[in-house]
């Protein structure tokens, strides 16, 4: 049996189980996106103030003690995740630059709401303290309460927003 | 022998090792995103409309797997569960930062992690929504004092849901399982019944017959979980260390 490019859901979804069964094993904590994306926010901000970044309530502890905010876990899982996803791509021949949308709407249109989900993504995620893998798979492993009213509440708000954005995709 | 598992907590590996080890374990989380069909910003969206319900059963799977082998490597005495780090309960801003979440993610098409991975296989929409995420967590990182009070609020410790419903743990693994197999059943019908043949997910017979003998393996270590005393081996008295912004003298336990 050959899987092709896109494999069947749950051969899928238990690799995706094992890297983070392998971060339990390994490194007692799980995977995760978004930890990595705040730090790097924290480094850029850091380079152009500072000061100021030092003592930000949300930002001040990535640099206690002199700690550099990129010297972390998940920022290693980050980088891991960039090379695994190209290779990936590159052994299928699926390698290409493009903008991905439904065919009812324009390539700028597409991206402009990108851009506006990604901003509520990024504020969501600091407010949950994680994203989807960080806080709603690993969470979900591990059977805590929050993670699972986060999963609940993603595909909630999901469905309640899908209709006013139906021509993007659809 | 002491157990020796989590590695980089009992000492078996350094903490630069555990660094590095990092990367091959997100390779592998990569790859498998790819693969999973996650790279696409479509095929995400097309799960708030039924059209594709490939990301919550890959969910389901992974969340499953995870929580077989960890609390499975505990029962059988191989990692140390007190080590691992458990994340916290607050359960309103969890609540409402899932709401958001979703929002975004049907208007981006993408969260975080898949948009890494869309970044890699050159995909423009996966940057700019990553622009888009880091601009978000700046906005919350600068503005925290406006909603730090409610990002700290409504804290309930390493909350599970064994805990939440006073049943034992095993009993619960089984639950996720059931609860895992029968969304995963009725998301398919209802896809098939709205979308019929228009619908993107493939039925080929050996894909079935292989992930039919992978939940049906997946039910009977939920049924072994069911029937195993758990009780004994969590000590429900350890505190789980604050992992994101401690607050001042907040100290809560779980319930």
């Amino acid at each position: 049996m050959r899987f092709g490019t896109r494999w069947p859901p749950v051969p899928a979804g238990i690799l995706i189980g094992i890297s983070m069964l392998l971060a339990f094993v390994v490194a007692g904590r799980g995977i995760g996106a978004s930890g990595a994306m705040t730090r790097l926010v924290a480094w850029v901000q850091h380079s152009l103030f500072p000061v100021a970044t030092e003592q930000s309530a949300y930002f001040g502890r990535y640099f206690a003690d002199g700690a550099h905010p990129l010297n972390d876990y998940v920022v290693f899982i980050l980088v891991g995740l960039l090379v695994g996803a190209f290779v990936a791509a590159w052994l299928s021949g699926e390698l290409r630059v493009e903008v991905l949308r439904g065919p009812n709407i324009s390539n700028r249109n597409r991206l402009l709401l990108a851009l506006l989900g990604g901003i509520l993504t990024g504020f969501a995620a600091r407010l949950a303290r994680g994203c989807t893998s960080g806080q709603g798979l690993v969470g979900g492993a591990e059977l805590s309460v929050g993670a699972w009213v986060f999963l609940l509440c993603i595909f909630a708000g999901g469905w309640m927003a899908a209709w006013f954005v139906r021509k993007q995709w659809i | 022998m002491d157990i020796a598992a989590p590695f980089a907590k009992t000492g078996v590996i350094s903490a630069a090792t555990n660094l590095w080890l990092a990367i091959p374990i997100g390779i592998i989380f990569g790859y498998a995103l790819f693969h999973a069909g996650f790279t696409d910003s479509r095929r995400i969206a097309w799960a708030f409309y039924f059209k594709d319900v490939g990301v919550p059963v890959v969910m389901f799977s992974a969340i499953v797997t995870g929580m077989l082998g960890l609390w499975g490597l505990s029962l059988a005495g191989l990692i140390d569960i007190s080590l691992v780090y458990m994340l916290p309960t607050y359960l309103l801003p969890m609540a409402v930062g899932g709401v958001l979440f979703g929002i975004g993610m049907v208007i981006g098409g993408y969260c975080p992690g898949t948009a890494i991975a869309a970044i890699a296989t050159g995909k423009i929409d996966g940057v700019v929504f990553i622009g888009g995420f880091l601009l978000g967590s700046m906005v919350f990182g600068d503005f925290f004092p406006v909603w730090g009070d409610f990002y700290n609020s409504d804290y309930m410790g390493a909350f599970r849901l064994d805990q939440w419903m006073g049943i034992g743990l095993g009993p619960t693994v089984l639950l996720i399982v059931i609860i895992a197999i029968v969304g995963t059943v009725s998301m398919i019908f209802v896809q098939d019944f709205v979308w019929g043949a228009k619908n993107t997910l493939s039925k080929s017979r050996p894909f079935m017959k292989l992930q039919g003998a992978l939940v049906a393996a997946a039910i009977v270590i939920g049924v072994v979980f069911a029937f195993f005393p758990t009780e004994s081996f969590i000590d429900d008295s350890v505190e789980t260390p604050y992992y994101i912004v401690p607050k001042a003298g907040m100290r809560g336990a779980a319930p």
